[in-house]
């Protein structure tokens, strides 16, 4: 079809060269299979397409193969969540697999301390004798993992149910507790049920977005195009101390003081109610609790709330009065909250918010938290770390019978209490009371709050194993096996995204080496740990995906109703619940109608966008939702004389993810941000600060002090500075405050002071 | 992808060996439906549709990219897809994002610019590029670049004002945007306007001449191309930035004050410097020549010959592709580059025939006269091409002022240098030859120091960074060269005239040596310390 005369260059004459080899190099050709123009040489012979590994955003991306293996990708244009569009990390999502640096082999940590190659044979000996030994000298107690929110949910599953059920180990947790745990807890405690109610949909629906702590165009630029495609012209609202570009690109922004959201939240909620701006029948038929948050919030004036925030009286009646005036209000929270010293809370405010006006149910409404990884979701279900597998509770003992038959393993194999949450294994392993770790895809060296007491805290292991793509990362240092695990695209499963829909991942490309899946490196641990009958029916991660689907049923997550992983990938994913019956939660009686398969084919049927709660029914017994509060605390590191600052980090680039172990692997990616650690200033501090632009600065707070570039713009608020959290040396510096309920660490606060590095010496 | 690791040799492990191997088989084709239909037209087209003309351009119009800068919020989705969707190097992508700052009464503003080239209706590249590399299609008016003819001189990386084309180590050339016109030709959207996921690339059909009477016109105090950005009267750059917001006129590159030494091109360096210390020998010779003084004339153009002949030499390391040099001459109507090279190989030819004469005695004086001032006036309208070479990329450090009085100073004093170098052996000392070495030493490092004056100006002008860079990351360099200008040009000059130093060969030659020196680091500093016009960049460390 492109064959087009104009694309002919002329013959080549003795003077000019209008082809040859180096034209040749770009010359492209349709790439068939719906893909147009492709490189000649990255001509695919077949087009598969799967979701991305990194965000929790859930795009679908079309995988080009060559005998099978990817050569290249393009964002799949049929598919509900991208609509055919990436942000740089899914453009470059196969890149990081052919990094040098892998993990192509077991390591471990020889007689001088250095980590050698050893068969896998080696490695799982050495891991099950090390751990049964430390098991039985110091006790069950005496073990943990840490795993990740960045793989398969049967892998999550068959990992949680291996250490727990298989190998009796008492505590396990996730990073997932560092992004995603306050969204979780506080849907727990509102409606019953960790259910984000909302589908990307919404976003085109609402006539009012409300942003808070979400720098939604960087974070995740592919929901950002979700609000571009609202045709309704949607007042944007965002709550964010700095002038982000999603700020930049709002109708209205409140630039508050950090961590005076809740004290904000607060304040509008009494105006709401002070202008009688309620849906009073909402509240009467479907909530809990209003009278009482009614009678704590009327101590939030508006002056007072203005002089704690920062804000005006009258950006405060704005931002009420646009509540009101919305006909569907949606309100969306992401890291901002999730990670504050009271972020439970202050993600309950939010929903209070959107209870008390009505916005919960409806197209374009909702309370709605936005994920980060791409599988926190199934994490936050099937982990089984927080919740008994399938958002059971581990002290349940009915739910602990119906998980055992469902498992079919003995009910005593279940623990009767919740584990640790990752700070309090922190500090079990500080306390000597948990002597191994197993780091399953997460990088604690470089991620964990108040980094500086993680070297000591490793040391003090008797074991350390770190699973993980890459032989390299700051963890691996301190590890004393290293388990090589297969990487996005070199293995099946599922993911959860952010609007709970499943989607799956597929095995386009080879792994190196002798890298395994960590399903099958669970399959391994299972028959060396002597528990492999235990888990003979967890053969692949579809066999897996069957037993979770039995855990699930009559859950609010139940996906009885999905019969396999073609069903999913051929629907364009598929959103929780999807009972057997799907009578549960469909928004419109059309959608009820009709089998799954065919309301979810084509991409633009309502069917492919599901809320919850369109009945105003929530999963506490009584059917209604709380509405739940507390007095805002101030936060635990206040600024002053020595460190004046407040510090906030944050996600830099869309081209950057989390400790950058995969995105530094592309040259493209690296080219989109800075090299080196920068530090946002206001240009009126540095002034006063002596400091000129792009001068190498030492921050420094009373745990560390790191030296970055000094960015000077007045994005960042006066007295505040911005560290993107990227950067290996930014949590030295980051002050170990946790939320009360969910345990998140508080990355969002802490005191600094900024000068001169030449003023040092 | 890394190597396999053997196992060493023991039992294998039945489970291990299956696990490894069902690793290594590829399911997705077999287990999956295949997402197409084989021949299935372009599944993105409904979204980019709307995004691109209609029509192709008509006579008198030209494609061109409209950026709607309201709804680029910095995603940079467009430079991997590029990168992409054009297979290319692991670095390369043709569509980058800068970031404009500022604010107006307190309220900080920021706005993300993605840029690509502009396909100009009167390109730098096409106008520098020496060997006729780029062509401006006469139907769609996209500045393509040949990539099978382009030498690698990466004259047209210093000649647009964009710094839009990009040189590859791996294949010796420069390669640019060519605006995707192979999916242009068959109804596809370029992939920049593919992967925009807030839809704020588009391609458009403008009309060049009407950028003629906007950009030509009466003179602006903001700029209308965009702001923070190199005036566009000079290339007539035909993207279209539009914004609802006034205030984007008002910002200022993020990256301004970012301070990063240019590339030495080192061979350019070496290039320049002997060049003009040959012109400034046969300017020499020609003198003596017409003096009678023979002799020196002869050693002079011999010496001359010999630089110019190591300077050729030189210059092909710079090249990417030398095979090809030979064309260097065909862009001569509009390239200084082409002049250059015409003028040094006219200047080359004459010296070696001037040379020849002066070496077997033929001629008559008369006609050796006529031959010393033909190659003294060649070598002159070459160091002239070279100084316009720098000054035609209107970057402010290679203004004529600084080019000028570098290149023509170089050429002084370095002439004077090597003529001392063919009398030292003789009795008399020259000391009005060696008064007139310090003064144009002087003059010239007083010239070259003019620059430095701009490092406190309030905006962060280029003359700014340029100065800003000499005194802070080039300072050893600066030091150096003016160390040596001094040693050279002053101290031991002066010592020769006060008779504490004799003038032997050994004094002339350190004489020689160390104004060359010196000259060599005045030109990486030249090179280095130059602020390159570009659009705005994004934050650096």
């Amino acid at each position: 079809m492109n064959t087009v005369v104009e694309n002919v260059p002329p013959p080549n004459t003795l003077l000019r060269d209008f082809t040859g080899p180096l034209t040749q190099e770009l010359v492209q050709r349709a790439g068939e299979f719906g893909l147009g123009n492709v490189p000649d040489r990255l001509k695919p012979d077949a087009v598969t397409s799967m979701v991305c590994g990194f965000c929790s955003t859930g795009c679908a991306l079309n995988i080009h193969l060559r005998d099978g293996q990817a050569v290249n990708l393009t964002p799949d244009a049929n598919y509900p969540v991208n609509l055919g569009m990436a942000c740089p990390k899914g453009w470059e999502a196969l890149t990081p697999l052919a990094a040098p640096n892998r993990a192509t082999t077991p390591l471990l940590r020889d007689a001088e301390g250095k980590l050698q190659p050893v068969t896998w044979d080696r490695a799982m000996t050495e891991f099950v004798s090390r751990m049964k030994s430390i098991q039985a000298k110091h006790g069950p107690e005496s073990v943990a993992w840490l795993g990740t929110g960045q793989i398969a949910t049967e892998e999550l599953a068959f990992l949680g149910a291996l250490a727990k059920f298989g190998m009796g180990v008492r505590h396990g947790d996730g990073n997932t507790r560092q992004c995603m745990a306050t969204a979780a807890v506080a849907y727990k405690q509102s409606f019953g049920f960790d259910a984000p109610p909302y589908t990307y949909q919404d976003f085109e629906e609402s006539d009012v977005i409300v942003l808070i702590g979400s720098n939604l165009c960087i974070a995740h630029p592919i929901m950002w195009q979700r609000v571009l495609r609202n045709r309704k012209q949607p007042e944007i609202i965002v709550v964010d101390p700095r002038k982000t570009e999603t700020a930049q690109a709002a109708t209205q922004h409140y630039a508050l003081t950090p961590k005076s959201d809740l004290v904000l939240l607060y304040g509008v909620a009494n105006l709401l109610i002070q202008n009688d701006w309620l849906d009073n029948s909402f509240i009467t038929a479907h909530t809990s609790g209003f009278q009482e948050f009614a009678g704590h919030v009327r101590q939030f004036t508006p002056d007072k709330v203005a002089s704690v925030t920062g804000l005006t009286v009258g950006q405060l009646y704005r931002f009420a009065e646009s509540i009101h005036r919305g006909k569907a209000v949606s309100f969306w929270w992401t890291m901002g909250v999730n990670q504050g010293h009271e972020s439970t809370r202050t993600a309950q405010a939010i929903i209070n918010l959107a209870l008390m006006t009505g916005n919960l149910g409806r197209p374009g409404t909702g309370a709605n938290s936005i994920t980060g990884q791409c599988n926190a979701m199934g994490s936050r279900l099937y982990s089984n770390t927080t919740n008994l597998i399938g958002g059971h509770d581990f002290t349940n003992p009915t739910q602990r019978a119906k998980v055992a038959a469902a498992l079919d393993f003995p009910v005593a194999c279940i623990p009767t209490e919740n584990s640790w949450a990752y700070d309090q294994i922190m500090d079990g392993i500080d306390r000597g009371e948990i002597k191994a770790l197993w780091l399953v895809g997460t990088n604690t060296a470089h991620s964990w709050i108040n980094q500086n007491a993680v070297p000591e805290l490793f040391k003090k292991l008797e074991l350390l194993v770190v699973q993980d793509m890459y032989a390299d990362t700051e963890s691996c240092a301190f590890a004393h096996l290293v388990l090589p695990a297969a990487a996005w695209g070199e293995k099946e499963g599922t993911f959860i995204n952010s609007e709970r829909r499943f989607g799956v991942i597929k095995k386009v490309s080879v792994a190196p080496g002798q890298a395994l899946s960590d399903f099958n490196i669970c399959r391994l641990i299972a028959n060396y740990w002597g528990c492999g009958e235990q888990f003979r029916e967890w053969t692949s991660p579809e066999a897996v995906f069957q037993i979770m689907k039995r855990c699930s049923a009559d859950q609010p997550c139940d996906i009885t109703g999905i019969k396999n992983y073609r069903l999913i990938d051929e629907s364009g994913g598929i959103q929780w619940p999807f009972p057997e019956t799907r009578i549960a939660v469909c928004e419109t009686p059309s959608e009820r109608s009709g089998t799954p398969e065919s309301a979810i084919r084509d991409p633009r049927s309502s069917g492919d966008h599901r809320r919850l709660f369109a009945d105003g029914r929530f999963y506490h017994p009584d059917g209604r939702a709380k509405f739940l509060f507390e007095n805002p605390r101030p936060t635990p590191e206040a600024t002053d004389e020595q460190y004046p600052l407040q510090l906030l980090t944050g996600r830099g680039t869309s081209a950057q993810w989390h400790t950058q172990t995969r995105t530094r692997c592309s040259p493209i990616l690296r080219k989109l941000h800075p090299e080196k650690l920068y530090v946002e200033l206001h240009p009126a501090d540095a002034d006063q600060l002596g400091i000129e632009p792009n001068e190498v600065v030492c921050i420094r707070s009373r745990r560390g002090s790191v030296t970055a570039t000094a960015f000077l713009t007045a994005t960042v608020g006066r007295g505040q500075v911005f560290l993107p959290m990227h950067y290996e040396t930014v949590n030295q510096l980051t002050y170990p405050a946790f939320d009360s309920y969910s345990r998140q660490p508080s990355y969002k606060h802490c005191a600094v002071n900024v000068e001169r590095l030449s003023g040092r010496a | 992808m890394p190597p396999v690791q053997e196992l060493p040799s023991e039992p294998t492990t039945t489970l291990i060996d299956a696990l490894l191997a069902e690793q290594r088989s590829l399911t997705a084709v077999a287990r999956f439906a295949r997402k197409h239909e084989e021949h299935a037209l372009p599944a993105q087209a409904r979204f980019y549709r709307d995004l691109i003309p209609l029509t192709k351009p008509a006579p008198g119009e030209q494609y061109a990219f409209e950026v709607d800068l309201d709804q680029c919020t910095g995603c940079k989705g467009c430079v991997t897809a590029c990168h992409s969707l054009n297979g290319l190097d692991d670095e390369e992508s043709w569509r980058s994002v800068g970031l404009l700052l500022g604010g107006i009464n307190g309220e900080a503003l920021q706005q993300t610019v993605t840029t690509a080239c502009h396909h100009c209706a009167d390109p730098g590249c096409l106008n520098g590029c020496p060997v006729l590399a780029y062509e401006k299609d006469p139907v769609t008016g996209i500045v393509r670049h040949l990539d099978d003819q382009c030498i690698g001189c990466q004259y047209c990386v210093m000649k647009c004002p964009y710094d839009v084309p990009k040189y590859s180590a791996r294949l010796g050339i420069v390669r640019k945007c060519d605006l995707c016109h192979q999916r242009l030709a068959v109804g596809e959207a370029p992939a920049c306007v593919q992967a925009c996921p807030n839809e704020a690339i588009k391609v458009t059909l403008t009309n060049p001449s009407s950028l003629m009477a906007a950009y030509r016109g009466a003179a602006t105090q903001e700029n209308p191309f965009l702001a923070a950005s190199p005036a566009p009267d000079y290339t007539l750059p035909t993207t279209i930035y539009k914004t609802q917001r006034p205030q984007v006129a008002t910002l200022r590159a993020a990256d301004e004050t970012a301070l990063k030494p240019q590339p030495a091109h080192w061979p350019l360096v070496f290039l320049l410097v002997l060049s003009q210390a040959s012109v400034g020998g046969a300017s020499g010779a020609w003198l003596a020549a017409a003096a009678g003084q023979s002799l020196a004339a002869t050693r002079l153009v011999i010496l001359s010959v010999v630089l110019m002949a190591v300077d050729l030499g030189i210059g092909a390391l710079h090249l990417g592709r030398p095979a090809k040099a030979w064309r260097v001459f065909l862009g001569w109507r509009k390239s200084w580059f082409s002049r250059e090279a015409i003028a040094f190989g006219g200047y080359f030819g004459t010296a070696c025939l001037a040379a020849t004469m002066l070496v077997s005695g033929r001629g008559t004086g008369a006609e050796l006269n006529v031959a010393m001032a033909a190659v003294a006036l060649l070598g002159f309208a070459a160091v002239f091409c070279s100084l316009m070479l720098y000054v035609d990329t209107r970057r402010e450090f290679w203004s004529g002022f600084h080019t000028g009085t570098r290149f023509v100073g170089s050429t002084a004093l370095l002439g004077l240098a090597v003529w001392l170098v063919t009398i030292s052996g003789e009795p008399t000392i020259p000391n009005a030859a060696l008064l007139a070495l310090i003064a144009v030493a002087l003059v010239k490092l007083a010239c070259e120091s003019t620059v430095l004056r701009h490092r406190h100006e309030t905006r962060w002008t280029p003359l700014k960074r340029t100065a800003r860079l000499m005194l802070g990351q080039l300072r050893i360099a600066l030091g150096l060269r003016i160390a040596l200008a001094l040693l050279g040009g002053v101290v031991l000059p002066g010592a020769v005239i006060t008779g504490t130093l004799s003038f032997s060969i050994a004094t002339a030659a350190a004489l020689l040596v160390l104004l060359l020196t010196g000259e060599l680091a005045e030109r990486y500093l030249f090179f280095t310390a130059v602020s390159p016009t570009q659009m705005p960049g994004g934050l650096a460390t």
